[in-house]
C-alpha cells in the first residue's frame, strides 16, 4: 500500500461517517434537483430583452412580483429596462394577488396587455390563471417569467447554511456530550438544562437588566449568568457522580426533573418574551463572511474541543479514564478531577446552548430542548463514541449532528411527511452505527 | 491524526458554504401554465392527537383538489423543531405555509422570515394574536360558541331539578377558557330565570388528558358526593371523569357533557357514557385553509379570522353516525 492511501484508509477509519454524510447529501442533492428560478437583475435584464424581440417595441406590458425584497429589486430592474427599450409598461405590482387584481382592472380600460411579466411565485397566482373570462379587455397576454435553470434545492446556499444554523444548538450541545461519553459517562441532563439556561436568560434580562429596553452588557451579563447556572448544575452532576458513586444515569436522570421544573417555576410556565430586539444577533446574525454567528462559534467551539481532546493533557485524561479506569488511576490520573470537567463542561455547553436557542427565538420557555438529550447522544454515537467510554472524536459528533440534520432537513425538501420522517431518522441512525461497526471490525481484522 | 483532520476541514467548511450557482443561461420567453402551482407547508401542533391528522389530511385532500402539493409535519409540541420546518418552506419556496402554532410568542421570529420571503402564513386551530406578524387568516373553532353549546346541553341533561357541577379545565389553551367562558354564561343566564339552579361548585384542572381528569373527577366526588353534572373542555378528559364515576358507582347520577367529538368521544355518547359533545370539524378547518389560499392567489379578500361553528352530538345522532360500530 502506498503511503497516500493508508492515509485515506485510516481517514476512513477515523471518520467513517464522513462517507454515509456525503452519499445522503449526494442523494439528497439528487432528489431534490428541480427547477430554479432566477430572480437577480440578470434574470431581469435577459427576460426584458426577450420580451422586447418577441412583442416588439410597442408592447404593453404588466409587472406583477410578491411584496419580497429580491423580488422587488427584480421588478424595479425589469421596469427600468423595458421603460428604456421604450416598452410600455402599464403598471408594476410589488404585492399580493389583490393588488395585481386591482391593477389588471385600472389597465383593462386602456385596452390590450401583450404580456405580464412575473416570477415564479407570482406566475402561479390564480388571479391570472382565467384572464380571458376575468378580465376580456385586456385580451390574452401570455405570462412569462424568467428562464429557469436545474439545480438541487438542498444545495442551495441559503439551505446548506440554513442546515448548519439548525444544527447548532444541537452540535454545541453535544460536545460536552462527548467529552462526558469518552470519559465513560452518560448526561441526560442537557435538554432540561438548555430550557432552563434560556429561561433564566430572559428572566434575568426581563427583571434584571431593563426588559426590552436592556443594553448589551446586560444582555451578555444575563446570558453568562445563565451558562454560570448551567456549568454549576452540570458542577452538580459531576460532584454526585465522582464523591459518591452515583451512577451517571441515575444522577443526570434526576438533574433533567429538577432542571425541567426549575424552569417552569422560573416562567411560570409561560414563554419570557421581554427582551430586546438586538438579543437576536447571536441565533440570527451573520455577521462573519456572511456566515450565521450561531455557525462560526459552533466551528470556533469545535476547533477549541479538538485540541483539547488531541493536543492536551486533560484530553489524554479523559481518554484515559474512559477507557481504562483502574489503569488510569493506578497511572497517578486524577480521575475525579477529570470526570468532574467533563459535566461541567457539558452543563456550560447546554447552557451556551439554551441562550443560542432563547436567541434564535427571542424569547425562553420551559418547554424547550425536549428530547434534545436523544438526538445530542444520537449525534454523539453516530459519530463514532462508543458509549462504553474511551473512544470518540470531535469532529465525528459534529459529523453525526450534520447527518441528523441533512436528514432531516432533506426529507422535508422531498415532502416527506413526518410519520415516515420518524421511521426513516430511526432506521438511518441504526443502519449508520452498524456500517460503522462493521468497517471498524474489518479494519481491525486487516 | 493531525493531519487527517486538517484534510477534513474544507470538506466541512464546502459543506458550510459552498455552492455558486451554474451559469444562467439566457432567459426566454416561458409559456405558464404550470400542471403543478406548488407545495403548501403545513407545520401541525402534533400529529399525536387525531384532531391534527384530520386536519392535515383535509387539507392535503382539498389542496389536490386545487392542483396544490402539499407537505403535512409535525413539530412534537417542539417550537423550535416548527421553527426549522418554516424555514424548510421558505427554502422549498412555498406557496402558502400554514401552521398551528406551539407556542405563539416563540413562532413569531419565523412568522417574520415568511412575511419577508412573500410567502402567505395562514394559523389553524390555534391562533396567533401577537403583534408585528402578517397572518392571511386564522382559522379556528368557535370554542366561546361551542362552550356555549355544552351549557345548553347540560341544562337539559339536568332538566327542571338543577344540581350541583364541576367543570374539568384545562386553563393554559386560549381554546379551552373560551369554552368555558361560554358554558358559564349560559348557566348564568338560565339560573337567572330557573327556579332550581345549576351550581357550578368546582372548577379543576383535568389536564385535558384521561388520567388528569381520572383523578381530579374523583377528587370532585370526594368534595360533593351529590355531584349531578361534569363538564370536560374535551373528550379525554371527560372519558377520564366517566371512569372515576364508574368507579363510584355513580353513572346513573351524573351526566357528562364533553367536547371535540373525536371517536372515542362519539363512541362513548353512543354507548350512553357521555351525554352529548359540541363537536369541532377539524375537516372543514383544512378546506377552509385551503379556500382562504385559493382566494387569496385570486386576488379576493379574505376575512381575518375564520370561526367554525361546532354542532351538538347527542345519542341521537351517535344512532345515526356510520362511522361507528
Amino acid at each position: 500500500m502506498t503511503s497516500r492511501s493508508s492515509a485515506l484508509s485510516r481517514l476512513l477509519a477515523d471518520y467513517g461517517m464522513v462517507v454515509v454524510l456525503a452519499l445522503l447529501c449526494a442523494f439528497f442533492s439528487f432528489a431534490t434537483h428541480t427547477d430554479q428560478h432566477p430572480t437577480g437583475t440578470d434574470a431581469a435584464r435577459q427576460l426584458a430583452a426577450s420580451i422586447t424581440s418577441q412583442f416588439g417595441k410597442s408592447a404593453r406590458v404588466l409587472i406583477a412580483v410578491p411584496s419580497q425584497s429580491d423580488a422587488a429589486a427584480f421588478a424595479d430592474t425589469l421596469e427600468a429596462t423595458l421603460t428604456k427599450a421604450g416598452v410600455t409598461v402599464v403598471a408594476t405590482v410589488k404585492g399580493e394577488p389583490k393588488d395585481a387584481r386591482a391593477a389588471m382592472q385600472t389597465a383593462a380600460s386602456a385596452g390590450k396587455l401583450d404580456a405580464i411579466a412575473t416570477t415564479q411565485a407570482s406566475a402561479a397566482w390564480l388571479v391570472f390563471a382565467d384572464l380571458p373570462t376575468d378580465f376580456p379587455a385586456l385580451g390574452k397576454p401570455p405570462i412569462v417569467q424568467p428562464q429557469t435553470y436545474r439545480w438541487p434545492n438542498f444545495l442551495k446556499r441559503d439551505n446548506l447554511l440554513n442546515i448548519a444554523n439548525q444544527i447548532a444548538v444541537i452540535a454545541i450541545v453535544a460536545i460536552g456530550m462527548t467529552l462526558v461519553i469518552v470519559g465513560g459517562g452518560i448526561d441526560l441532563s442537557v435538554g432540561s438544562l438548555i430550557a432552563l439556561s434560556a429561561v433564566v436568560t430572559g428572566v434575568l434580562i426581563r427583571d434584571g437588566f431593563g426588559g426590552t429596553d436592556a443594553g448589551s452588557f446586560g444582555m451578555i451579563i444575563a446570558s453568562l449568568l445563565a451558562i454560570a447556572a448551567s456549568g454549576v448544575a452540570g458542577a452538580i452532576n459531576g460532584g454526585l457522580v465522582t464523591r459518591f458513586g452515583l451512577p451517571p444515569f441515575i444522577v443526570t436522570l434526576a438533574m433533567m426533573l429538577v432542571a425541567s421544573g426549575g424552569a417552569f417555576l422560573l416562567s411560570h410556565g409561560q414563554s419570557v418574551y421581554q427582551v430586546p430586539d438586538s438579543f437576536v444577533w447571536l441565533g440570527r446574525g451573520a455577521d462573519f463572511l456572511s456566515l450565521p454567528n450561531a455557525v462560526v462559534l459552533m466551528v470556533l467551539l469545535y476547533l477549541g474541543a479538538h485540541i483539547v481532546m488531541t493536543r492536551t493533557v486533560l484530553g489524554r485524561y479523559i481518554y484515559a479514564v474512559g477507557g481504562n479506569r483502574l489503569a488510569a488511576e493506578y497511572s497517578g490520573v486524577p480521575i475525579r478531577r477529570v470526570l468532574l470537567a467533563t459535566y461541567v463542561a457539558s452543563g456550560l455547553l447546554a447552557g451556551l446552548g439554551g441562550v443560542l436557542l432563547a436567541s434564535q427565538l427571542k424569547s425562553g420557555a420551559p418547554t424547550y430542548g425536549g428530547m434534545y438529550e436523544l438526538y445530542v447522544i444520537a449525534a454523539v454515537v453516530v459519530g463514532g463514541a462508543s458509549l462504553n467510554g474511551g473512544s470518540g472524536r470531535m469532529f465525528g459528533t459534529l459529523i453525526g449532528a450534520f447527518t441528523i440534520a441533512v436528514i432531516q432537513n432533506g426529507m422535508n425538501l422531498m415532502n416527506v411527511e413526518s410519520y415516515t420522517q420518524k421511521v426513516v431518522l430511526g432506521l438511518v441512525i441504526l443502519g449508520a452505527v452498524l456500517l460503522d461497526q462493521l468497517r471498524r471490525r474489518a479494519s481491525q481484522r486487516v | 491524526m493531525k493531519l487527517h483532520c486538517l484534510r477534513l476541514l474544507p470538506l466541512a467548511l464546502s459543506l458550510l458554504v459552498a455552492c455558486g450557482k451554474p451559469s444562467v443561461p439566457p432567459p426566454v420567453v416561458v409559456a405558464p401554465a404550470p400542471a403543478k402551482k406548488g407545495t403548501i407547508g403545513v407545520t401541525l401542533l402534533t400529529l399525536q392527537n387525531p384532531f391534527f391528522k384530520v386536519i392535515g389530511d383535509s387539507i392535503t385532500a382539498e389542496a389536490a383538489k386545487h392542483g396544490y402539493d402539499t407537505i403535512v409535519l409535525s413539530a412534537d409540541t417542539d417550537v423550535a423543531r416548527q421553527a426549522n420546518h418554516v424555514k424548510d418552506f421558505i427554502v422549498k419556496k412555498c406557496v402558502a405555509i400554514v401552521l398551528s402554532p406551539c407556542e405563539s410568542r416563540s413562532i413569531v421570529p419565523v412568522i417574520q422570515e415568511a412575511n419577508a420571503a412573500g410567502i402567505p402564513v395562514l394559523t389553524v386551530d390555534i391562533p396567533c394574536n401577537e403583534p408585528g406578524v402578517k397572518l392571511l387568516t386564522q382559522v379556528a373553532t368557535d370554542n366561546f360558541g361551542g362552550g356555549k353549546e355544552a351549557g345548553q346541553a347540560m341544562i337539559e341533561a339536568l332538566g327542571a331539578a338543577g344540581g350541583k357541577v364541576a367543570i374539568l379545565h384545562f386553563k393554559q389553551a386560549e381554546s379551552c377558557r373560551l369554552r368555558v367562558k361560554g358554558f358559564r354564561e349560559v348557566i348564568d343566564a338560565h339560573n337567572a330565570k330557573a327556579d332550581a339552579k345549576i351550581n357550578m361548585v368546582m372548577e379543576l384542572d383535568g389536564g385535558g388528558a384521561k388520567d388528569v381528569g381520572y383523578k381530579a373527577a374523583e377528587d370532585a366526588l370526594q368534595a360533593h358526593g351529590d355531584l349531578r353534572g361534569v363538564f370536560a373542555i374535551n373528550d379525554p378528559s371527560a372519558l377520564g371523569a366517566r371512569a372515576a364515576i364508574e368507579k363510584a358507582g355513580k353513572t346513573a347520577q351524573i351526566v357528562i357533557v364533553g367536547f371535540d367529538g373525536q371517536p372515542e368521544g362519539k363512541q362513548a355518547i353512543k354507548d350512553g357514557k357521555i351525554y352529548a359533545d359540541p363537536i369541532q370539524f377539524p375537516d372543514k378547518m383544512g378546506i377552509e385553509i385551503v379556500r382562504a389560499i385559493v382566494k387569496h392567489s385570486k386576488g379576493e379578500d379574505v376575512p381575518k379570522e375564520l370561526l367554525i361553528p361546532t354542532s351538538l352530538y347527542r345519542k341521537a345522532d351517535a344512532m345515526k353516525d356510520a362511522e361507528l360500530k
